[in-house]
């Protein structure tokens, strides 16, 4: 039975198709330069391992008008290349349809999620059109464990350039797991498996016209598995090589959906967060391997003059949040970028305390909610440079141990935003941050477990 | 002489207690119309401040930002402020009924005045404070929007924005007072003028720009474009 919520195009596909027991859904907007690419690796992924499965990869389009549907239609797999030792039982249909309401990724994820529920999917598969790593095994890690162990929610985690997916690592991976302690890398990967449980959880609920329905989806979803208790892990997907998303022209647009979707989300599971304690690893499937990536240039000058503009014009902004301490360190290390630029240092305390700090302020003034995130943006950037100038030097691997430090620090001042939140008087015997030494023991104590 | 002075005496004692009994009784019912409204009001107060302690009132004026607004220090209180209005209207109204009993030209001119000067000077209060505070959420607006453009003199740019709703505001209110109506309107009128023209020579100036670079070529128009990230923040 077609959802009558669905585009009329929509629902005849289903009334024609009635089934299909896996969907992959991929969303786009002028991206016909990589969908086929796409598509290919998704209808490959479900020949080669689930053959006895029927199949429906779904493209759910925001009104390309460079051909990415009709690249999705025309994209051909040679099956016989893929020297298959089961032949599929029946084909794997392909559909693009466009999505209505508001223009952006969570509402393209609406129609996929609507499309999966009314064909009666027992696992569904979102992966990003602007892939280029993507092969037909990630069809694989993210089905399998929903289909086969029953897990709800998959996560990717993927090998990524050490500067790349930097809100990911300086604000969301660190937040989520001191928030809800569940040690998930990749939070805002935008590559996951759905089991229907979950499915008809995320349709079921409200709030798809807010920032849900643009970038903050996938960290609406990924909190929600977490939050409410469904069975979650996660896939090594290997690299992630994508098309760049033009972040630059719209950083700003997209810390607010992001960061506001947490804040947001951190509101609505204040009773689930507050009474959780420090992290566990979440269950990891597939074979780890290296990987090699795309060298990323950046630059830091230009982060950082956007950090001195922020702390010459913003600071009014800022302290209708942050707490005057919190506004003095970056002050200081404003000082600091001005006369020794290559030793700029924002520290993880004060970044810790700036994020609580801008938590706490979303929830004490929904009227200045899009100032404060808007005013993040250079405080991130600045940010961002100090962990380039401080892990130039340094290799993948001590960078996510440098990555873990931070984690430690957003878990050992959680006291300090528990106190914040309820608008407590901070004391002084609010747990510090632990020093680099300490950090790095337990980093290392961790490494060895 | 004698006779003369009693007689003076008892006009003067006979226009005393006439004046006495004509005014003495109103003056004792004002007085005590301005006594009780005086302890109405303070009860009043001292109620609304018990009843309303904490509750949305004071929520909603912080998280909107108006306490802000009104006192920088942040120590304004929804649940005063209207304690306070509830005790000078009754005060007011006291005074209104209390000056009525003397049933004089005089006192029926002041109670029609301030019966029907007072709601215009609610309304002029609320659109002022309203104007105030989208002066104020605009400014922001503005000034982080251009921070993160990277436009120069954002604060500048911020502080016009303000001033002009601002301004908008307090000629709104002026016309609802009719108070200098004509000169806050012709001000308003140069105001609005001279920002137009200055928009349009922004325009202009920066447009001729654009085609100057336009005609130089695309390799001359890449050098001032903002550079975009080669990486994705997510």
């Amino acid at each position: 039975m077609p959802d009558r919520e669905l585009p009329e195009k929509a629902q005849r596909a289903i009334e024609l198709i009635r089934q299909a027991d896996i969907v992959i859904g991929i969303p786009s907007y002028n991206n016909a330069r990589t969908i086929g690419h796409v598509v290919q690796a998704a209808h490959a992924g479900l020949a080669k391992y689930f053959p006895q499965f029927t199949g429906a990869i779904i493209n759910s389009d925001g009104g390309s008008t460079d051909g990415t549907q009709e690249a999705v239609l025309s994209s051909r797999l040679e099956e016989r290349q893929l020297l298959l030792l089961t032949t599929p039982l029946t084909g794997v249909h392909r559909l693009s349809f466009p999505y209505h309401g508001v223009p952006g990724k969570g509402s393209a994820f609406r129609l996929i999620l609507q499309m999966a529920r009314s064909l009666k999917a027992k696992a569904c598969a979102v992966v990003d059109s602007d892939l280029r790593s993507i092969t037909p095994e990630w069809i694989d890690l993210l089905v399998r464990p929903v289909l086969h162990a029953g897990f709800d929610f998959v996560a990717p985690y993927y090998h990524r350039h050490k500067y790349d997916g930097t809100i990911t690592n300086s604000i969301v991976y660190p937040l989520t797991r001191a928030l809800y302690g569940q040690r998930l890398r990749q939070p805002i990967g935008g590559d996951f498996g759905l089991s229907d449980r979950l499915i008809e959880r995320y349709l079921a609920r409200g709030g798809w016209e807010t920032d849900v329905a643009r970038y903050g989806i996938d960290i609406w979803m990924t909190t929600i598995a977490v939050a409410e208790g469904f069975r979650i892990c996660q896939s090594f997907l290997g690299a992630k090589l994508h098309d760049a998303k033009d972040p630059a022209a719209d950083l700003s647009a997209m810390l607010h959906q992001v960061v506001g979707s947490v804040f947001a989300l951190m509101q609505e599971y204040d009773k689930v967060w507050r009474a959780q304690q420090g992290s566990e690893p979440v269950d990891l499937f597939g074979f780890r391997y290296d990987v090699g990536l795309d060298p990323i240039e950046v630059n830091v000058d230009r982060m950082l003059a956007a950090f001195l503009r922020g702390c010459r014009e913003l600071a009014g902004i800022w302290s209708l949040a942050l707490a005057p301490e919190t506004l003095a360190g970056i002050q200081r290390a404003a000082g600091v970028a001005t006369a020794l630029p290559d030793q700029f240092h924002l520290d993880d305390e004060l970044w810790v305390r700036i994020v609580y700090d801008l938590a706490c302020a979303h929830k004490r003034m929904p009227f200045e909610r899009g100032h404060l995130l808007r005013s993040l943006t250079p405080l991130y950037l600045g940010r961002v440079a100090s962990f380039v100038i401080e892990t130039r030097e340094l290799y993948a691997a001590q960078v996510e141990d440098r990555i873990e430090r931070l984690c430690l620090t957003f878990e050992n001042l959680k006291p300090y935003l528990l106190a914040s939140w309820d608008e407590k008087p901070v004391t002084a015997s609010s747990p510090a941050a632990p020093s680099a030494g300490e950090a790095r023991e337990a980093v290392e104590a961790r490494s060895e477990v | 002489m004698i006779v003369l002075a009693q007689e003076i005496f008892e006009k003067t004692l006979a226009r005393l207690s006439e004046q006495l009994t004509t005014y003495l009784p109103p003056l004792l019912v004002a007085v005590a119309i301005l006594s009780l409204a005086y302890v109405l009001a303070r009860c009043a107060r001292w109620l609304i401040a018990k009843a309303f302690k904490g509750i949305a009132l004071d929520r909603f004026l912080r998280e909107s930002g108006v306490s802000s607004l009104l006192d920088p220090a942040g120590h304004l209180r929804g649940t005063a402020v209207a304690a306070a209005a509830i005790y000078w209207l009754i005060l007011l109204t006291g005074f209104l009924a209390a000056l009525d009993v003397f049933d004089t030209k005089l006192s029926s001119q002041i109670i029609e005045a301030t019966v029907f000067l007072l709601p215009k000077l609610l309304t002029a209060g609320l659109l002022l404070l309203a104007g105030f505070w989208l002066a104020q959420y605009l400014g922001r607006s503005v000034l982080v929007w251009s921070v993160n453009e990277g436009i120069p003199h954002s604060r500048k740019l911020a502080g016009g924005v303000r001033m002009a709703v601002a301004f908008v505001a307090v000629v709104v209110a002026a016309d609802v007072l009719n108070f200098a109506r004509d000169v806050f309107l012709a001000a308003f009128v140069i105001f609005a003028g001279g920002a137009v023209l200055a928009a349009s020579l922004a325009l202009g100036l920066g447009g001729r720009d654009a085609v100057r670079r336009q005609l130089h070529g695309r390799e001359h128009l890449s050098e001032e474009t903002p550079e975009k990230s080669a990486w994705s923040h997510l």
